[in-house]
């Protein structure tokens, strides 16, 4: 899995993982998500269309991620999940906590 | 007992990990063009969430070795997978999802939602675990 990461607007950084996020990225992206808020930057979104599969680890990522961010004053937001990834978020529930939104542009508003 | 196409594969873990079960469940699909899309996202999702657990919770230091068979039905799919780690510790019991901040747990919740049949049992030195899912039910 590769990850890019940057700003789309004022403070609200994006994360953009590609592949599968499962136990063998999932940390990874956890440390990214924690030293882009370190970093001044706690709106956050990550932009999901190019993970192709999520497994609970990545699930877990996510909420970790969430939890740093609220901390900070600020949230996490996620894009764009293929069916597998839609498909996980709602059996766990976990879409009632971790908003979805069309693309990572829409996720805080006008984009 | 009835028999299907069975697709089987011996693992270390490290460094085989829960990729390797990706790339034979390619092989599976590649083969099976009968099975659902619905059906290989379910199944796909809880044999990785299996073997994740496996190679996860089941290393006391020395890795896991592990045999996978997958094996493809008119009716159903099932996986069978055997690893020499440490006696599995779960609860088939349901109960559910964990709170919704946790960051883990959900893996065995998980399984159970997505598969029809999740069986585990230990056997001398080995762990025995089996899923299985009913074709074309989703």
């Amino acid at each position: 899995m590769e990850f890019t990461s940057g700003e789309i607007a004022d403070g609200i950084a994006v994360v953009r993982p590609t592949g599968r996020l499962n136990m063998v990225s999932a940390g990874r992206l956890r440390e990214l998500i924690t030293s882009t808020v370190a970093g001044g930057r706690s709106r956050v979104v990550v932009d999901l269309t190019g993970v192709e599969f999520i497994d609970s680890s990545g699930l877990g990522a996510l909420i970790s991620g969430l939890k740093t961010a609220r901390q900070a004053g600020g949230d996490l937001r996620i894009a764009a999940p293929n069916e597998q990834v839609s498909l996980v978020l709602r059996l766990t529930n976990m879409d009632r906590v971790l908003p979805v939104y069309a693309s990572a542009e829409t996720a805080y508003g006008n984009g | 007992m009835d028999s299907g196409t069975q697709f089987t594969l011996a693992m270390s873990a490290p460094p085989d990990d829960v990729d390797t079960v990706h790339a034979l469940l390619q092989e599976v699909w590649s083969n099976s063009p009968a099975v659902s899309a619905t059906d290989r996202v379910c199944f796909e999702t809880a044999l990785i969430e299996l073997a994740g657990n496996v190679i996860q919770h089941a290393d006391a230091g020395t890795g896991v070795s592990c045999t996978l068979t997958v094996e493809v039905f008119g009716d159903r799919i099932e996986a069978r997978l055997s690893d020499t780690g440490e006696p599995g510790q779960f609860h088939l019991v349901p109960g559910g999802m964990p709170h919704e901040l946790a960051e883990s747990g959900r893996g065995i919740p998980l399984i159970e939602a997505l598969v029809d049949e999740l069986h585990y049992d230990r056997s001398g030195s080995l762990n025995l675990w089996r899923i299985s899912r009913r074709l074309g039910t989703a």
